[in-house]
């Protein structure tokens, strides 16, 4: 298990990598390439003013009428968004591996915090299973591909917890962590989780087709 | 729960899918998937987390608030997600329904985008659906009539060429008792504006063409009317799925405007035909906008009493609410100036909640009330929601500048027994002015 | 935080009592070679992990480790690492200060000197929780 951990840790590490990275430049270009054949309207539309309006607006909790509306929603997403965030780039144990590895020594988190955001986001985890349980409008239109996203997410976050806090074999659960995060970073291009890189453009677009063509906000 | 468990009998539905083949409906889905839908279907389907945040977007789903199936995720499961999904590998039954949900269950009226994170336009999905269905011919009969109509002569109610003038001539001969030099110039080339109606107008609405001439004699416009195909300013190849046919009816819109070398063309009291000329029409044919500028009612009246063209002399005393057409305030952000046009016109104006760009659907748009009697149970019932936000008002007059949200309204006005009546922007304008030129 | 509103004389009793107990853990070592069993470096206190497990003796004799600059290493006179150098007796944190600005910082001194070892001999605990238990 030690051995695997060290090629999780390494290589594979570096392909899941360079999967994520090669794998989302790809999926944007494609859709960018597609769009310019297919959908030049999308090309005349789009602002950038519109775009980062609507961005901006939707950033903002309880800004939009769609998030006044679900407010036990807006309060998970944006908590399970922004700890998941902060814990990718801030989680100690993560600034550490920044400085062994690449001797920068960067800011983390304090214990404690690192400890409660993780909980935040395993509650999120809980309350979006919640919804695809028991909200009858979200029960209905979800699928095994759902589940399997949700789970693969909430992976690395319950085997880093359980790490840190030393429960059950710390081995077995940091390499949980490892590899459940490897499978997240390859994940992203390829499945539901890919809202991650073309949110930003479908939010984008809708922005500008309200604000250019509609005259009207679209929140 | 779903489409198949309030299947609707309708005669072309049921004949179309008769025909229908595996292979056939996979051709359908490739050409319509692959072939014509692009970047945005692609994205759409791939980040809809399927979270459910749209269901209290869509008047069908708080009117149906127990069934999910009527939310806008519930109909995309049901239709573009359930095609995506099995490669277009449905049953005819499945087309079926699909067909029903895209046609008579959604308004296309984009409420939804307003509670989607993500950015997805459900109501696009739905064009997709539509043209999908319209490809395999699946179309309930009545609006596939309307597009045949427009097929054939270029307008909406099969209105024959000499009918349409006929009836000009009609209200013109009406309008000279009242006015007596009243005249509906036909043909005038180069006048400033060309005034567009929809077919319904000519065919069972003739006295919104007399109160147009009214107004347009009342403040001395120089104006037009086409005597000519293209005319008719709606479009219903636009809500059946028909791309051809939507890019040949706005082109000769476009293009009658161009021979007249019009200013501009003022539109009648219509969101959908607006919507036609802004957003999709225009789209097909390759312009960003429009070639010929096109001016909606709301603005047109509020240039006339904004410029005094038109005076008011005494307010609707009434208290009376307003309805906001999708087309034109989600759709082109005419809220304000409907607000003070009808401020303009009225003593005491009582606001629905939601209101403005966020207001709830009349659910007869979208070609939903195209589609007849036989569907006519389903927005009656799909739009308890608005019959509610009316309610709530407590008002007796309900003005609404579109001839869809009238219709839809009427109806749910009579089913819920609201005792409510609706007023065009046209109908209280002809009533209040100062008719200086009449006789 | 609280500690800066202390008053002038409790603080520096503090400071003698935080000397004083330093001294005091000094003590056995220097006067006992008693077998090493964690690493705990009072100069990265406090610390925010359980202190690193590690038996010096059985290690060693596990590893096969005879020569002490296999983890002593000491630095040249330009002050550069020098593996045949053997610092043996000497603390890391006189040569790996806390907040090197130039060198190694301790904590990273520790990891490197022993992970990058596990991970090359592909033996021995290569994550947190596998020297960090308590």
């Amino acid at each position: 298990m030690q051995t695997l951990y060290n090629f999780a840790t390494g290589p594979l590490l570096w392909a899941s990598f360079a999967i994520f990275l090669a794998g989302s430049v790809w999926r944007i270009y494609s859709m960018i390439a597609l769009a310019r054949k297919k959908e030049m309207s999308v090309y005349a539309y789009m602002s950038w003013g519109f775009s980062f309006r609507s961005i901006f607006r939707w950033l903002t909790p309880f800004g939009t009428l769609g998030w006044k509306a679900n407010p036990a929603m807006t309060v998970g997403t944006f908590a399970f968004h922004l700890c998941l965030l902060l814990l990718l780039l801030f989680a100690p144990g993560h600034a550490e591996m920044w400085d062994y590895n690449f001797g920068l020594a960067i800011w983390s988190l304090p214990e404690w915090l690192a400890d409660t955001l993780t909980v935040v986001v395993i509650a999120c985890c809980a309350f979006f299973a919640f919804r695809r349980l028991r909200v009858p409008a979200v029960r209905y239109v979800t699928t095994t591909h759902d589940w399997a996203v949700l789970l693969l997410v909430f992976l690395p976050f319950i085997s880093a917890f359980l790490a840190k806090m030393q429960l059950g074999n710390t081995l077995f659960m940091t390499l949980l962590h490892v590899l459940s995060a490897e499978a997240v970073l390859i994940a992203i291009p390829f499945t539901r989780l890919s809202h991650a890189i073309f949110s930003p453009f479908t939010r984008a677009y809708m922005g500008s087709e309200f604000g250019g063509v509609r005259h009207c906000p679209d929140w | 729960m779903g489409i198949a468990d309030r299947r609707i009998e309708d005669g072309n539905l049921m004949q179309a899918v008769a025909k229908l083949t595996p292979e056939k409906i996979k051709a359908a889905y490739e050409l319509v998937t692959k072939g014509e839908a692009g970047a945005r279907l692609s994205t759409y389907y791939q980040s809809c987390m399927r979270c459910g945040m749209c269901a209290q977007a869509c008047h069908f789903s708080i009117s149906h608030p127990d069934d999910p199936s009527y939310t806008p995720v519930g109909k995309m499961d049901q239709t573009m997600w359930k095609l995506i999904r099995q490669k277009g590998e449905v049953t005819p039954d499945e087309v079926y329904g699909m067909a029903q949900i895209a046609y008579t269950e959604c308004n296309m009226c984009k409420r939804c985008v307003h509670y989607c994170p993500v950015g997805i336009d459900t109501g696009f999905i739905t064009s997709l659906v539509r043209r999908f269905c319209y490809r395999l011919g699946v179309v309930p009969t009545y609006i596939l009539d309307t597009a045949h109509s427009h097929s054939a002569v270029m307008n909406q109610m099969w209105v024959k060429q000499d009918e349409w003038i006929d009836s000009l001539i009609w209200q013109e001969d009406e309008a000279r008792g009242e006015f007596p030099n009243l005249r509906v110039p036909l043909e005038k080339e180069g006048a400033e504006i060309l005034y567009s109606v929809i077919a319904p107008e000519p065919k069972f609405r003739t006295q919104l063409i007399y109160q147009a001439a009214a107004i347009m004699h009342e403040a001395g416009l120089d104006w037009t009317m086409p005597a000519l195909p293209g005319w008719d300013n709606s479009d219903m190849c636009m809500f059946v799925g028909d791309s051809e046919m939507m890019g040949r009816l706005k082109r000769c819109h476009y293009e009658m405007a161009q021979r007249l070398k019009v200013k501009r063309i003022v539109m009648g009291e219509c969101g959908h035909a607006f919507r036609s000329v802004y957003d999709t029409g225009n789209r097909w044919l390759g312009f960003k906008d429009w070639p010929v500028p096109v001016v909606h009612s709301v603005e047109f009246f509020w240039e006339l009493l904004t410029t005094g063209k038109i005076k008011i002399p005494k307010k609707f005393d009434k208290p009376v609410t307003i309805h906001d057409p999708c087309n034109i305030t989600r759709g082109y952000g005419l809220m304000d100036k409907l607000r003070e046009v009808v401020h303009m016109l009225c003593d005491k104006v009582v606001e629905m909640s939601p209101n403005r760009e966020h207001t709830i659907c009349c659910c007869a748009g979208g070609g939903i009330i195209n589609c007849g009697p036989p569907f006519k149970s389903v927005r009656v019932a799909g739009n308890k929601a608005k019959a509610d936000q009316l309610a709530a008002t407590g008002v007796e007059y309900l003005v609404a500048p579109c001839h869809n949200c009238h219709g839809g309204l009427e109806d749910i006005i009579g089913h819920y027994k609201l005792g409510m009546h609706t007023k065009f922007l046209g109908d209280l304008i002809y009533q209040l002015m100062e008719k200086t030129r009449a006789e | 935080m609280k500690k800066r509103h202390l008053a002038g004389p409790f603080r520096a009793a503090a400071l003698v009592a935080i000397a004083g107990l330093c001294l005091l853990m000094w003590l056995p070592a220097a006067l006992s070679q008693e077998d090493i069993k964690e690493l705990k470096p009072e100069a990265l206190a406090p610390q925010t992990r359980p202190a690193a497990f590690f038996m010096h003796d059985a290690h060693n004799e596990k590893a096969g480790i005879d020569d002490c600059t296999a983890c002593h290493h000491g630095k040249d006179k330009d002050g550069k690492m020098d593996p045949e150098d053997n610092s043996a007796g000497t603390a890391c944190v006189d040569c790996h200060a806390v907040n090197a600005r130039t060198g190694t910082p301790l904590k990273r001194a520790y990891h490197q000197q022993c992970i990058s070892c596990h991970e090359q001999k592909n033996q021995g605990p290569t994550y947190c929780g596998g020297c960090h238990k308590g």
